[in-house]
């Protein structure tokens, strides 16, 4: 018995140690009804830092960031965008005074911004990969 | 009319519908409060004095933007610089009409884009200095009244965008000191050419105007005295002393250079003046640089022709990116009997800067600089060789 219980806390534990893993990726979304297949990392950075406004297939774009501070923010700045907080506050001071450009919108959690981007074929947004439903299109995983 | 309501309603519906996401209106803002102290009076850099002081690199701005509709958004931004007594002033005032995804078109007050800081000139948070290098951020005004068209592209992996601008600057301008006098540049025209790939960038542009400067012999200004001593030392002989010919006793240093004609096209009235820019960037997240060379070229001679140009290196640990910069402004006189004349005036100097700084980033919104200057000046004509040292501390917020 004191075996089995052994057994059963390392189970535990190891799941623990997987969930852990699969919290720590992170899922790049559009609407399921969004026409393109995979994006690649580099159009989706274009996309985020205001340097392009359409996805492959020549649609609008328009990107939505989760609210600062979130670990999938933190993970798609760090990762995909290759700047910190404060680079990219300075990068879009450059564009936002002098009326080239707006950061994307600040918009909630991965609930948040799953509901929206499930809603608009032109949102591109990135959530934990464990939120993922049938709302939405997985077009990059990190 | 009923018909007419409906289809209106119906596009509103439409536009909220598409645009319900950037429908609001946007505010930000910008301020940056800086201290200076400079070491020796003799040199004059970013109007600063030995008395130091908070007021010339203290700036507030506001902008306020909102998306009207798909296609056209507002932006204002309203700037008070403690330079200029706090008098506020609108930077930016315009309507930017978006043609399509990658061609904007912008009426309305708009900045002069000569210099690859020059959008954000004012926007301490985005550049690690407390100011841009004054050898080569040089140029009097920043706003004109007009249109521009940028046109932006992405072919492979470079990104790029042609910018081309048409306006005018009706206003007050600075020259040589404190001293503001009335300016009208006409028929202000340019383009600018920016590219980047990876972490490289390059910006090429061109500007051109026809200037006229509100100042004459006798009306008691620097620019007008400079006027009337260029009139009287070109039409005296050479070799004759000018104060002797003409009975001014304070036109006594002169020496006459006998070409009355020099003198013609010395003060600034509707001649053309270009300005060339070139830079290259680079930044890897972790160290970046900048180098920009730029030429100024007036084909009225009460304010000589120059070149100037700086680099700057950065490297950033964590929050701290401490920087260096060297800068340079060398003016140059014109041949002939026309540079005889600024010759005669001293007009020409020779300028640079060593700048040794460190940026801390407080939190993402919050910079604290630091810095320190030295500064160079030189005239040959008048024997100056100035050097003086630029104390500077700012504290830069976007919000």
């Amino acid at each position: 018995m004191k075996k089995f219980n052994k057994i059963l806390k390392t189970l535990a534990i190891s799941s623990v140690l997987f969930a852990g893993i699969a919290q720590a990726e992170v899922a790049v979304i559009v609407s399921a009804s969004n026409g393109n297949g995979a994006i690649d990392q580099a159009t989706i950075a274009r996309v985020f830092l205001g340097k392009s406004k359409s996805f492959p297939d020549g649609s609008q774009a328009v990107p939505v960031d989760q609210n600062a501070g979130t670990a999938s923010r933190e993970a798609f700045n760090t990762t995909v965008l290759g700047k910190s907080a404060s680079q990219l506050k300075a990068y879009w001071s450059r564009l936002i005074f002098t009326g080239k450009g707006t950061p994307p919108k600040e918009s909630g959690d991965d609930a948040a911004v799953k509901a929206l981007v499930a809603a608009n074929p032109n949102l591109i947004g990135y959530i934990d990969a464990s939120a993922v439903d049938g709302s939405v299109k997985v077009v990059h995983k990190f | 009319m009923i018909k007419h309501k409906v289809s209106l309603a119906a596009a509103i519906a439409l536009a909220v519908s598409q645009s319900a996401y950037a429908n609001d209106i946007n505010v930000n803002g910008f301020l940056s409060v800086g201290a200076s102290m400079l070491d020796n009076d003799d040199v004059s850099i970013a109007g600063a004095d030995t008395t130091g002081g908070f007021k010339n690199d203290t700036i507030l701005g506001l902008q306020i933007s909102k998306q009207v509709n798909d296609k056209t958004s507002v932006t204002g931004q309203l700037v008070s610089r403690g330079e200029q007594d706090y008098k506020t002033e609108a930077s930016w005032a315009f309507v930017t009409y978006n043609a399509n995804n990658n061609t904007d078109l912008r009426m309305g007050r708009l900045r002069v884009p000569a210099f690859y800081y020059s959008d954000f000139l004012e926007v301490g948070y985005a550049y690690n200095w407390v100011r841009p290098p004054v050898e080569v951020y040089r140029l009097p005004f920043s706003s004109i009244d007009g249109l521009d068209l940028t046109h932006s592209y992405s072919a492979g992996s470079v990104d790029g965008s042609v910018q081309v601008y048409y306006g005018r600057f009706q206003g007050d301008m600075a020259i040589g000191g404190d001293e503001e006098y009335s300016t009208d540049a006409k028929n202000l025209t340019g383009i600018v050419l920016s590219n980047s790939f990876g972490n490289f960038g390059t910006r090429l542009s061109y500007h051109r105007a026809e200037i006229n400067i509100d100042a004459a012999a006798g009306d008691g200004t620097a620019l007008g005295n400079a006027i009337g001593a260029a009139t009287a030392i070109a039409a005296v002989p050479a070799g004759i002393n000018v104060g002797t010919a003409t009975g001014n006793a304070a036109l006594a240093g002169f020496t006459g250079i006998g070409d009355a004609s020099a003198a013609d096209d010395f003060a600034p009235d509707g001649q053309t003046t270009t300005f060339m820019q070139a830079a290259v960037s680079y930044d890897n997240g972790d160290v970046s640089m900048v180098a920009e060379w730029t030429a100024l070229e007036n084909d009225y001679l009460a304010i000589p022709d120059d070149t100037a140009w700086m680099v700057t290196v950065a490297k950033r640990f964590g929050d701290y990116t401490p920087h260096l910069t060297y800068s340079y402004d060398k003016d140059e006189y014109e041949s002939g009997s026309e540079g005889d004349l600024q010759e005669a005036l001293g007009l020409a100097f020779e300028q640079s800067s060593i700048t040794l700084g460190l940026r801390y980033d407080y939190d993402a919104a919050t910079a604290l600089k630091f810095e320190v200057q030295t500064n160079n000046e030189k005239n040959d004509s008048t024997d100056l060789d100035e050097t003086g040292t630029l104390y500077s501390v700012a504290l830069d917020l976007v919000f």
